[in-house]
Protein backbone atom coordinates (compact mmCIF):
# COMPACT_ATOMS: atom_id res chain seq x y z
CA UNK A 1 0.00 0.00 0.00
CA UNK A 2 2.96 2.23 0.34
CA UNK A 3 3.94 1.71 -3.26
CA UNK A 4 0.65 2.96 -4.20
CA UNK A 5 0.76 6.32 -2.27
CA UNK A 6 4.56 6.11 -3.26
CA UNK A 7 3.50 6.34 -7.21
CA UNK A 8 0.49 9.10 -6.33
CA UNK A 9 3.24 11.30 -5.08
CA UNK A 10 4.68 10.61 -7.98
CA UNK A 11 2.49 11.12 -10.50
CA UNK A 12 1.60 14.67 -8.74
CA UNK A 13 5.10 15.51 -8.68
CA UNK A 14 5.91 14.62 -12.59
CA UNK A 15 2.77 16.33 -13.46
CA UNK A 16 3.95 19.56 -11.92
CA UNK A 17 7.52 18.84 -13.59
CA UNK A 18 5.80 18.74 -17.02
CA UNK A 19 4.78 22.24 -16.75
CA UNK A 20 8.66 22.88 -16.21
CA UNK A 21 9.96 21.26 -19.46
CA UNK A 22 9.59 23.13 -22.14
CA UNK A 23 8.68 21.81 -25.87
CA UNK A 24 11.52 20.12 -27.97
CA UNK A 25 12.16 22.67 -31.03
CA UNK A 26 14.29 20.01 -32.41
CA UNK A 27 11.09 17.38 -32.23
CA UNK A 28 8.56 19.81 -33.97
CA UNK A 29 7.93 21.61 -30.53
CA UNK A 30 6.79 17.70 -29.17
CA UNK A 31 6.30 17.41 -25.28
CA UNK A 32 7.89 15.27 -22.38
CA UNK A 33 4.92 13.42 -20.65
CA UNK A 34 6.59 11.45 -17.37
CA UNK A 35 3.09 10.74 -15.65
CA UNK A 36 1.55 8.15 -18.39
CA UNK A 37 5.10 6.13 -17.78
CA UNK A 38 4.54 6.24 -14.05
CA UNK A 39 0.95 5.15 -14.83
CA UNK A 40 1.48 2.06 -17.30
CA UNK A 41 4.13 0.71 -14.99
CA UNK A 42 1.50 0.97 -12.01
CA UNK A 43 -0.67 -0.77 -13.91
CA UNK A 44 1.64 -3.25 -14.22
CA UNK A 45 2.70 -3.80 -10.94
CA UNK A 46 -0.72 -2.89 -8.67
CA UNK A 47 -3.10 -5.09 -8.83
CA UNK A 48 -6.46 -4.37 -10.71
CA UNK A 49 -8.53 -2.53 -8.14
CA UNK A 50 -5.42 -0.22 -7.10
CA UNK A 51 -4.60 -0.21 -10.84
CA UNK A 52 -8.05 1.70 -11.71
CA UNK A 53 -7.72 4.24 -8.57
CA UNK A 54 -4.17 5.24 -9.91
CA UNK A 55 -5.37 5.79 -13.37
CA UNK A 56 -8.84 7.71 -11.71
CA UNK A 57 -6.63 9.87 -10.30
CA UNK A 58 -3.68 10.80 -12.87
CA UNK A 59 -6.91 11.03 -15.77
CA UNK A 60 -8.18 13.59 -13.61
CA UNK A 61 -5.03 15.43 -12.96
CA UNK A 62 -4.62 15.82 -16.41
CA UNK A 63 -8.03 16.59 -17.50
CA UNK A 64 -8.52 19.33 -14.86
CA UNK A 65 -5.15 20.85 -15.45
CA UNK A 66 -5.17 20.71 -19.29
CA UNK A 67 -9.23 21.01 -20.40
CA UNK A 68 -10.17 24.41 -21.19
CA UNK A 69 -13.29 25.78 -20.36
CA UNK A 70 -13.90 28.82 -22.99
CA UNK A 71 -16.61 30.83 -23.59
CA UNK A 72 -19.20 28.30 -21.31
CA UNK A 73 -18.20 25.17 -22.96
CA UNK A 74 -15.86 22.80 -22.09
CA UNK A 75 -13.71 21.52 -24.92
CA UNK A 76 -13.03 18.08 -23.75
CA UNK A 77 -15.03 16.64 -21.71
CA UNK A 78 -14.24 16.11 -17.83
CA UNK A 79 -13.14 12.31 -17.43
CA UNK A 80 -12.55 11.93 -20.85
CA UNK A 81 -9.09 11.32 -19.79
CA UNK A 82 -9.48 8.95 -17.26
CA UNK A 83 -11.57 6.56 -19.35
CA UNK A 84 -8.09 6.84 -21.93
CA UNK A 85 -6.02 6.15 -18.97
CA UNK A 86 -8.07 3.06 -17.72
CA UNK A 87 -8.18 1.59 -21.30
CA UNK A 88 -4.58 1.73 -21.79
CA UNK A 89 -3.69 0.46 -18.07
CA UNK A 90 -6.04 -2.33 -18.58
CA UNK A 91 -4.21 -3.11 -21.39
CA UNK A 92 -0.87 -2.99 -20.05
CA UNK A 93 -2.36 -4.87 -16.75
CA UNK A 94 -3.09 -7.69 -19.25
CA UNK A 95 0.60 -8.21 -20.17
CA UNK A 96 1.21 -8.27 -16.20
CA UNK A 97 2.12 -12.06 -16.60
CA UNK A 98 4.89 -10.89 -19.08
CA UNK A 99 6.11 -8.29 -16.86
CA UNK A 100 6.30 -11.18 -14.15
CA UNK A 101 8.79 -13.00 -16.25
CA UNK A 102 11.05 -10.25 -15.96
CA UNK A 103 10.35 -9.03 -19.93
CA UNK A 104 10.17 -5.48 -19.87
CA UNK A 105 11.08 -4.62 -23.28
CA UNK A 106 7.39 -4.81 -24.56
CA UNK A 107 6.07 -3.17 -21.62
CA UNK A 108 8.49 -0.14 -22.64
CA UNK A 109 7.56 -0.20 -25.92
CA UNK A 110 3.82 -0.12 -25.22
CA UNK A 111 4.23 2.89 -23.01
CA UNK A 112 5.62 4.68 -26.00
CA UNK A 113 3.04 3.72 -28.27
CA UNK A 114 0.03 4.53 -25.33
CA UNK A 115 2.02 7.76 -24.33
CA UNK A 116 1.20 8.80 -28.46
CA UNK A 117 -2.23 7.35 -27.93
CA UNK A 118 -3.00 9.54 -25.26
CA UNK A 119 -1.84 12.89 -27.35
CA UNK A 120 -3.50 11.14 -30.66
CA UNK A 121 -6.95 10.48 -28.98
CA UNK A 122 -6.93 14.40 -27.27
CA UNK A 123 -6.29 15.73 -30.83
CA UNK A 124 -9.21 13.86 -32.47
CA UNK A 125 -11.45 15.05 -29.53
CA UNK A 126 -10.56 18.94 -30.36
CA UNK A 127 -10.58 18.08 -34.15
CA UNK A 128 -13.84 16.67 -33.71
CA UNK A 129 -14.85 20.14 -31.51
CA UNK A 130 -13.20 22.57 -33.51
CA UNK A 131 -13.55 21.04 -37.24
CA UNK A 132 -11.03 20.21 -40.45
CA UNK A 133 -9.18 17.26 -39.40
CA UNK A 134 -5.42 17.85 -41.11
CA UNK A 135 -2.30 15.75 -40.01
CA UNK A 136 0.85 17.37 -41.54
CA UNK A 137 4.30 16.64 -40.59
CA UNK A 138 4.22 19.05 -37.06
CA UNK A 139 1.21 17.03 -35.57
CA UNK A 140 2.33 13.66 -35.93
CA UNK A 141 5.88 14.85 -34.65
CA UNK A 142 3.72 16.32 -31.72
CA UNK A 143 2.00 12.94 -31.37
CA UNK A 144 4.64 10.65 -32.12
CA UNK A 145 7.20 12.44 -30.85
CA UNK A 146 5.95 12.06 -26.64
CA UNK A 147 5.83 8.60 -27.81
CA UNK A 148 9.80 8.21 -28.77
CA UNK A 149 10.67 10.58 -25.62
CA UNK A 150 8.48 7.58 -23.49
CA UNK A 151 10.36 4.80 -24.70
CA UNK A 152 13.39 6.44 -24.24
CA UNK A 153 12.72 7.24 -20.42
CA UNK A 154 10.90 3.98 -19.36
CA UNK A 155 13.69 1.33 -19.26
CA UNK A 156 14.86 3.98 -16.23
CA UNK A 157 11.79 5.16 -15.06
CA UNK A 158 10.59 1.21 -14.60
CA UNK A 159 13.80 0.66 -13.13
CA UNK A 160 13.67 3.51 -10.28
CA UNK A 161 10.06 2.15 -9.76
CA UNK A 162 11.36 -1.18 -9.87
CA UNK A 163 14.12 -0.11 -7.20
CA UNK A 164 11.56 1.90 -5.32
CA UNK A 165 9.18 -1.24 -4.96
CA UNK A 166 11.71 -3.17 -3.12
CA UNK A 167 12.61 -0.68 -0.86
CA UNK A 168 9.52 -0.49 0.14
CA UNK A 169 8.79 -4.40 0.65
CA UNK A 170 5.97 -4.29 -2.40
CA UNK A 171 5.21 -7.61 -2.92
CA UNK A 172 5.16 -7.42 -6.93
CA UNK A 173 3.49 -10.38 -7.93
CA UNK A 174 1.39 -12.47 -5.38
CA UNK A 175 0.54 -14.97 -8.25
CA UNK A 176 3.64 -15.14 -9.80
CA UNK A 177 4.00 -18.44 -9.14
CA UNK A 178 1.23 -19.09 -11.51
CA UNK A 179 2.83 -17.86 -14.12
CA UNK A 180 6.12 -19.75 -13.91
CA UNK B 1 -12.99 -12.05 -12.73
CA UNK B 2 -12.82 -12.07 -8.41
CA UNK B 3 -15.58 -9.91 -6.79
CA UNK B 4 -13.35 -7.42 -5.54
CA UNK B 5 -12.86 -6.42 -8.83
CA UNK B 6 -16.00 -5.97 -9.74
CA UNK B 7 -16.90 -3.95 -7.01
CA UNK B 8 -14.15 -1.70 -7.85
CA UNK B 9 -15.09 -1.71 -11.29
CA UNK B 10 -18.73 -0.65 -10.22
CA UNK B 11 -17.16 2.14 -7.81
CA UNK B 12 -14.50 3.58 -11.13
CA UNK B 13 -17.77 3.40 -12.91
CA UNK B 14 -19.90 5.44 -10.55
CA UNK B 15 -17.22 8.15 -9.89
CA UNK B 16 -16.39 8.16 -13.54
CA UNK B 17 -19.82 9.14 -14.58
CA UNK B 18 -19.85 11.44 -12.19
CA UNK B 19 -17.03 13.57 -13.39
CA UNK B 20 -18.57 12.70 -17.09
CA UNK B 21 -21.75 14.52 -15.64
CA UNK B 22 -19.33 17.63 -15.22
CA UNK B 23 -20.97 20.67 -16.74
CA UNK B 24 -18.60 24.00 -17.34
CA UNK B 25 -19.10 25.53 -14.07
CA UNK B 26 -18.46 22.62 -12.50
CA UNK B 27 -15.15 21.90 -14.54
CA UNK B 28 -14.10 25.31 -13.59
CA UNK B 29 -14.35 25.09 -9.85
CA UNK B 30 -12.60 21.83 -10.26
CA UNK B 31 -9.84 23.10 -12.30
CA UNK B 32 -9.39 26.06 -10.24
CA UNK B 33 -9.22 23.94 -7.08
CA UNK B 34 -6.53 21.65 -8.51
CA UNK B 35 -4.56 24.72 -9.49
CA UNK B 36 -4.68 26.33 -6.27
CA UNK B 37 -3.65 22.84 -4.71
CA UNK B 38 -0.53 23.12 -6.89
CA UNK B 39 -0.15 26.55 -6.91
CA UNK B 40 2.82 26.08 -3.99
CA UNK B 41 4.64 24.50 -5.81
CA UNK B 42 4.27 25.66 -9.26
CA UNK B 43 5.47 29.31 -7.70
CA UNK B 44 8.34 27.62 -6.06
CA UNK B 45 9.53 25.47 -8.81
CA UNK B 46 9.23 29.08 -11.41
CA UNK B 47 11.50 30.42 -8.42
CA UNK B 48 13.92 27.67 -8.50
CA UNK B 49 14.00 27.57 -12.57
CA UNK B 50 14.57 31.60 -12.56
CA UNK B 51 17.61 31.06 -10.30
CA UNK B 52 18.87 28.30 -12.25
CA UNK B 53 19.24 29.83 -15.52
CA UNK B 54 19.95 33.18 -13.81
CA UNK B 55 23.21 30.74 -12.76
CA UNK B 56 23.73 29.58 -16.20
CA UNK B 57 23.80 32.43 -17.59
CA UNK B 58 26.64 33.62 -15.55
CA UNK B 59 28.36 30.51 -15.88
CA UNK B 60 28.48 31.49 -19.72
CA UNK B 61 29.59 34.54 -19.28
CA UNK B 62 32.25 33.73 -17.21
CA UNK B 63 33.51 31.45 -19.68
CA UNK B 64 33.18 33.81 -22.03
CA UNK B 65 35.35 35.92 -20.16
CA UNK B 66 38.16 33.02 -19.58
CA UNK B 67 38.32 32.78 -23.16
CA UNK B 68 38.73 36.15 -23.92
CA UNK B 69 41.60 37.17 -21.33
CA UNK B 70 43.01 33.47 -20.37
CA UNK B 71 45.63 36.04 -17.87
CA UNK B 72 42.69 36.90 -15.66
CA UNK B 73 43.76 37.36 -11.73
CA UNK B 74 40.98 35.89 -9.69
CA UNK B 75 40.40 38.47 -7.88
CA UNK B 76 39.46 40.33 -11.27
CA UNK B 77 37.12 37.22 -11.87
CA UNK B 78 35.37 37.86 -8.82
CA UNK B 79 34.50 41.52 -9.81
CA UNK B 80 33.48 40.29 -13.22
CA UNK B 81 30.97 37.78 -11.81
CA UNK B 82 29.41 40.83 -9.36
CA UNK B 83 29.18 43.18 -12.24
CA UNK B 84 27.48 39.98 -14.13
CA UNK B 85 25.51 40.25 -10.86
CA UNK B 86 24.84 43.59 -10.77
CA UNK B 87 24.00 43.72 -14.77
CA UNK B 88 21.16 41.14 -14.13
CA UNK B 89 19.72 43.39 -11.41
CA UNK B 90 19.68 46.32 -13.72
CA UNK B 91 18.01 44.10 -16.50
CA UNK B 92 15.53 43.62 -13.93
CA UNK B 93 15.48 46.87 -13.10
CA UNK B 94 14.28 48.42 -16.41
CA UNK B 95 12.48 45.69 -17.04
CA UNK B 96 10.24 46.61 -14.04
CA UNK B 97 10.59 50.19 -14.62
CA UNK B 98 9.52 49.79 -18.11
CA UNK B 99 6.32 47.67 -17.19
CA UNK B 100 5.54 50.25 -13.98
CA UNK B 101 5.80 52.94 -16.84
CA UNK B 102 3.55 51.34 -18.98
CA UNK B 103 0.69 51.21 -16.35
CA UNK B 104 1.28 54.64 -15.66
CA UNK B 105 0.20 56.03 -19.06
CA UNK B 106 -2.04 53.15 -20.26
CA UNK B 107 -5.76 54.19 -20.70
CA UNK B 108 -6.84 50.82 -19.11
CA UNK B 109 -6.80 49.72 -14.83
CA UNK B 110 -3.78 46.98 -14.99
CA UNK B 111 -2.91 44.44 -12.77
CA UNK B 112 0.70 43.68 -12.81
CA UNK B 113 1.38 39.70 -12.99
CA UNK B 114 4.25 37.49 -13.27
CA UNK B 115 4.52 34.23 -15.81
CA UNK B 116 4.83 31.02 -13.57
CA UNK B 117 4.93 28.58 -15.99
CA UNK B 118 4.44 27.85 -19.79
CA UNK B 119 1.45 25.25 -21.46
CA UNK B 120 2.31 21.67 -20.27
CA UNK B 121 0.19 20.29 -23.14
CA UNK B 122 0.56 19.65 -26.64
CA UNK B 123 -2.95 21.26 -28.24
CA UNK B 124 -3.52 23.77 -25.88
CA UNK B 125 -1.17 27.38 -25.36
CA UNK B 126 -1.76 28.29 -21.75
CA UNK B 127 0.25 30.43 -19.16
CA UNK B 128 -0.07 30.10 -15.60
CA UNK B 129 0.43 33.73 -13.78
CA UNK B 130 0.70 34.66 -9.80
CA UNK B 131 -2.29 36.44 -9.57
CA UNK B 132 -6.25 35.03 -8.28
CA UNK B 133 -9.10 35.50 -7.26
CA UNK B 134 -7.69 37.58 -3.98
CA UNK B 135 -5.88 39.99 -6.36
CA UNK B 136 -9.21 40.81 -8.25
CA UNK B 137 -8.78 38.49 -11.54
CA UNK B 138 -11.91 37.03 -13.15
CA UNK B 139 -12.58 34.71 -15.96
CA UNK B 140 -12.18 36.60 -18.95
CA UNK B 141 -10.25 39.25 -18.35
CA UNK B 142 -8.17 40.60 -20.86
CA UNK B 143 -4.21 39.59 -20.21
CA UNK B 144 -1.34 42.04 -22.20
CA UNK B 145 2.12 43.49 -22.33
CA UNK B 146 3.01 47.39 -22.90
CA UNK B 147 3.43 45.79 -26.53
CA UNK B 148 -0.16 44.14 -27.23
CA UNK B 149 -2.13 41.55 -26.62
CA UNK B 150 -1.38 38.44 -25.07
CA UNK B 151 -4.84 36.03 -24.30
CA UNK B 152 -7.56 36.27 -21.58
CA UNK B 153 -8.26 34.33 -18.53
CA UNK B 154 -9.54 31.07 -18.33
CA UNK B 155 -9.31 30.51 -14.68
CA UNK B 156 -9.06 31.74 -11.84
CA UNK B 157 -8.15 30.10 -8.53
CA UNK B 158 -7.37 32.33 -5.59
CA UNK B 159 -3.72 32.97 -6.28
CA UNK B 160 -3.49 32.07 -9.70
CA UNK B 161 -4.70 32.02 -12.95
CA UNK B 162 -4.40 30.18 -16.20
CA UNK B 163 -4.72 32.68 -19.78
CA UNK B 164 -5.57 31.43 -23.01
CA UNK B 165 -2.62 32.87 -25.10
CA UNK B 166 -3.95 34.44 -28.19
CA UNK B 167 -2.03 32.18 -30.34
CA UNK B 168 -4.56 29.35 -29.16
CA UNK B 169 -6.99 28.22 -31.88
CA UNK B 170 -9.78 28.39 -29.74
CA UNK B 171 -8.89 32.29 -28.39
CA UNK B 172 -11.04 34.27 -30.84
CA UNK B 173 -10.48 38.24 -31.00
CA UNK B 174 -12.67 40.44 -32.57
CA UNK B 175 -9.96 42.83 -34.67
CA UNK B 176 -9.49 45.60 -37.00
CA UNK B 177 -7.14 46.56 -39.47
CA UNK B 178 -5.22 49.61 -38.95
CA UNK B 179 -5.77 52.46 -41.96
CA UNK B 180 -8.90 50.19 -43.50
CA UNK B 181 -12.16 49.30 -42.86
CA UNK B 182 -11.54 45.58 -42.65
CA UNK B 183 -12.31 43.68 -39.41
CA UNK B 184 -12.36 40.19 -39.23
CA UNK B 185 -11.60 37.46 -36.49
CA UNK B 186 -8.10 36.91 -35.44
CA UNK B 187 -6.91 33.43 -33.78
CA UNK B 188 -3.94 31.17 -33.39
CA UNK B 189 -3.27 27.72 -35.30
CA UNK B 190 -3.75 24.49 -34.11
CA UNK B 191 0.09 23.80 -34.33
CA UNK B 192 2.61 25.80 -33.78
CA UNK B 193 5.48 25.17 -36.40
CA UNK B 194 9.18 26.51 -35.29
CA UNK B 195 9.37 28.72 -32.28
CA UNK B 196 7.12 31.85 -33.08
CA UNK B 197 3.51 30.97 -33.44
CA UNK B 198 1.50 33.28 -36.12
CA UNK B 199 -2.01 34.45 -36.28
CA UNK B 200 -4.97 34.07 -38.32
CA UNK B 201 -7.11 37.15 -39.43
CA UNK B 202 -10.07 35.29 -40.75
CA UNK B 203 -13.73 36.87 -42.43
CA UNK B 204 -12.22 39.63 -44.05
CA UNK B 205 -13.31 40.85 -47.83
CA UNK B 206 -11.99 39.35 -50.88
CA UNK B 207 -11.06 42.49 -51.73
CA UNK B 208 -8.89 43.70 -48.11
CA UNK B 209 -5.73 43.34 -50.25
CA UNK B 210 -3.66 44.26 -46.97
CA UNK B 211 -0.07 44.67 -46.79
CA UNK B 212 2.58 43.43 -44.61
CA UNK B 213 2.68 45.83 -42.41
CA UNK B 214 -0.06 47.12 -41.40
CA UNK B 215 -1.03 46.64 -37.70
CA UNK B 216 -4.14 44.68 -36.37
CA UNK B 217 -5.96 45.63 -33.51
CA UNK B 218 -8.73 44.75 -31.00
CA UNK B 219 -11.75 46.40 -32.43
CA UNK B 220 -13.84 45.85 -28.92
CA UNK B 221 -16.69 43.73 -30.51
CA UNK B 222 -17.33 41.08 -28.15
CA UNK B 223 -17.05 42.69 -25.26
CA UNK B 224 -13.99 40.47 -24.06
CA UNK B 225 -11.51 42.50 -25.09
CA UNK B 226 -10.82 46.70 -25.22
CA UNK B 227 -10.83 48.07 -28.40
CA UNK B 228 -7.51 49.28 -29.34
CA UNK B 229 -4.84 47.03 -28.02
CA UNK B 230 -2.25 45.82 -30.63
CA UNK B 231 -2.65 41.85 -32.04
CA UNK B 232 -0.15 41.79 -34.82
CA UNK B 233 1.39 42.91 -37.47
CA UNK B 234 -0.29 41.74 -41.33
CA UNK B 235 2.68 38.95 -42.72
CA UNK B 236 0.41 37.61 -45.45
CA UNK B 237 -2.46 38.56 -46.89
CA UNK B 238 -4.67 35.68 -49.32
CA UNK B 239 -7.69 35.24 -50.80
CA UNK B 240 -9.97 31.99 -50.21
CA UNK B 241 -13.08 30.98 -51.79
CA UNK B 242 -15.12 32.54 -49.94
CA UNK B 243 -13.14 35.39 -47.74
CA UNK B 244 -9.81 37.04 -47.06
CA UNK B 245 -7.48 35.59 -44.80
CA UNK B 246 -4.48 37.41 -43.35
CA UNK B 247 -0.98 35.92 -41.43
CA UNK B 248 -0.46 38.04 -38.55
CA UNK B 249 3.06 38.03 -36.82
CA UNK B 250 1.92 38.28 -32.82
CA UNK B 251 3.12 41.93 -31.45
CA UNK B 252 4.10 40.14 -28.31
CA UNK B 253 7.34 37.68 -28.21
CA UNK B 254 4.44 34.97 -26.43
CA UNK B 255 7.76 32.51 -26.12
CA UNK B 256 9.83 35.06 -23.91
CA UNK B 257 7.16 36.86 -21.86
CA UNK B 258 8.08 37.15 -18.48
CA UNK B 259 5.40 40.38 -16.83
CA UNK B 260 2.28 40.67 -17.93
CA UNK B 261 -0.61 42.64 -17.44
CA UNK B 262 -5.01 41.76 -16.81
CA UNK B 263 -6.40 44.46 -17.57
CA UNK B 264 -9.60 45.23 -15.50
CA UNK B 265 -11.34 47.90 -17.15
CA UNK B 266 -10.57 51.47 -18.00
CA UNK B 267 -9.27 54.42 -16.24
Amino acid sequence: MIFFFLLLVLVLIAQIAEFFIPALPWLDNAHIYIVPVIVFYGAMALPFPLMLALALYAGLLLDALTVQVIGGKVEISMGSSILLYVVLSGLMHGLRPLFARGRWEVHCILSGICTSLIVLVQYLMITFRRGSLVFTREIWWQIGGPGLIAVAMAPILFWFLQWMGRVTAYSYFPERDHFE
Amino acid sequence: MSRTNIIALLIFGAILGYFLSFGPESTRKLKAGVYQFIAPFLTGGSGLQKQITSVRTGLKSLEQLERENAALQVENRALRATNQGLRDVEHEVNRLRHALNYRERSVFKLIAAEIVTRDSSTWWRTVTINRGKRDGIETDMPVATDVGLVGKVTTVSDSISVVLLVSDENCKVAASVEGSREQGIVSGERVIAGLNPLLNLNFLSKQADLKPGQKVYTSGVGGVFPSGLLIGVVKTFRVRELDGQAQLTPAVDLSHLEDVFVVTGRK
